[in-house]
């Protein structure tokens, strides 16, 4: 285990094309899909948190249904949709970063709705009763509204990157895990361990926990700055 | 300024019945009552903050300023919370100095205690002149010298700006420093409405004279 854990460290400081080939798979998927599931994520659950409608805790209840969906029927659905046997099979998708995107923005997108609704909806109410008293505008309002919930929104994005970033069962099955076209850090990870080749898991894994170190070090600072 | 007759109900539970009434100009009508009685129901739909049962048009939404008994301070500094109504730097400083605030202008509003969060926030709606002004206990957070210098500068904008002001409070003293006018509420409907000192000295229903011994007048 030490000589694997030496030789990965090796083979992270001699940038191995493969390697860098996986992250490189990796940050275009993550970053793509995180920030996609951002812009779709931001508007609706800032619409959840602030307006009450009819149908709104039947939304919630989907989107909570959706959090908790397993990725691998996340990427089962995706295979289906888009194999040869599927309805966009003539999209040709399947097994490409695209459709990788795709399916993680389907497993993440609630996760950035769950995470915005609830903090607007604490802090709405104030904000709205406050900018009404004053007479402002809807549209200063919902500036003054955003403007709140600025940390909140970069601590929602790292938290979708996070996902985004180890997620295994999904892109696996819509990916395919081919090497030097859809191989991302966690799938490598599954395969090279499987072939016996410790020394890749190994470094690949050092990358994964650092990025996530990085992302929750980041958001525990947020946090912070939040309570204070 | 006529005030029109509203309702608000809660599961079929009437929890306010308003007959409408006049509010003079440059006057300041004070609101008491116990609680749950619908005084704050009361600011909060006169203010356009809570819908009554049947909509009605009294003025523009620009022209009616609402202060709750919660205020929010947003994630930026004194100054620029008291800046988001008016644009008057000078005003704002003025302000500042009357409520003894001027040291807090570089602080961020979310980290002021709540006293100091409900001057700014008075400070903040006193940087428009308003035609209909509606406190709810805007002193309630503050402590004496505070609510002397917030009811001074009440008076000032009364007096400056020819609103009618509505003033929720709990504190008969303070409805006797500075209401012109005071109405009872008593379970949700109004029940006395006349001239301050008339009213606190002799009540003319024997709940509102309850109410006001009780409380030590």
């Amino acid at each position: 285990m030490k000589a694997s854990l030496i030789q990965a460290i090796q083979l992270i400081l001699s940038a191995d094309a493969q390697l860098l080939n996986i992250l490189s798979v990796t940050a275009q998927m993550s970053l793509k899909s995180s920030v996609i599931a951002l812009l779709l994520g931001l508007p609706i659950g800032i619409w959840l948190g602030a307006c009450k409608f009819p149908g709104r805790n039947v939304l919630l209840i989907a989107n909570r249904t959706l959090m908790g969906m397993p990725p691998v029927i996340c990427g089962l659905l995706f295979y289906m949709l888009f194999s040869g046997v599927g309805p966009f099979r003539h999209m040709k998708l399947l097994f490409t970063v695209d459709i990788m995107v795709m399916a993680q923005i389907v497993l993440i997108t609630p996760i950035v709705v769950s995470s915005m609704e609830s903090y607007v909806s604490a802090v709405a109410p104030a904000v709205r009763e406050t900018a009404r008293g004053l007479g402002l505008s809807g549209g200063k309002t919902f500036r003054l509204l955003c403007n709140e919930c600025m940390y909140q929104i970069i601590s929602a994005y790292l938290l979708a990157f996070s996902r985004a970033i180890a997620e295994v069962g999904a892109v696996s099955m819509v990916g395919g895990a081919i090497a030097w076209k859809t191989n991302v850090m966690t799938t490598a990870i599954m395969q090279y361990t499987n072939q016996g080749n410790f020394t890749l898991g190994v470094a690949l894994g050092i990358i994964l926990l650092t990025v996530s170190l990085l992302v929750n070090i980041v958001i525990s600072l947020l946090q912070r700055r939040l309570s204070q | 300024m006529i005030i029109p007759a509203f309702s608000k109900t809660y599961d079929a539970v009437t929890v306010l019945d308003f007959p409408g009434m006049e509010l003079k100009r440059g006057k300041i009508c004070a609101v008491i009552g116990a609680n749950g009685s619908g005084k704050s129901t009361f600011a909060k739909i006169l203010g356009g903050i809570l819908p009554p049962d049947r909509k009605f048009d009294c003025l523009d939404a620009g022209a009616i300023g609402y202060m709750p008994q919660k205020n929010y301070a947003f994630r930026m500094s004194t100054k620029k919370n008291i800046l988001l109504n008016g644009k008057d730097e000078r005003c704002a400083d003025e302000l500042m100095d009357a409520l003894q605030i001027r040291h807090l202008e570089n602080k961020r509003g979310d980290r002021l205690s709540g006293g100091e969060t409900a001057r700014m926030a008075l400070a903040r709606l006193m940087m428009k002149r308003y035609e209909l002004v509606i406190l709810d206990e805007p002193t309630a957070a503050m402590d004496m010298e505070a609510t002397l210098l917030a009811e001074r500068l009440i008076l000032r904008y009364v007096r400056q700006s020819g609103c009618a002001l509505v003033l929720v409070t709990h504190s008969l003293q303070q409805a006797r420093r500075i209401a012109d006018e005071v109405m009872y509420f008593h379970k949700g409907k109004l029940l006395e409405f006349g001239a301050t000192e008339q009213l606190l000295s002799n009540p003319s229903l024997p709940e509102t004279r309850q109410f006001l011994e009780f409380y030590g007048v």
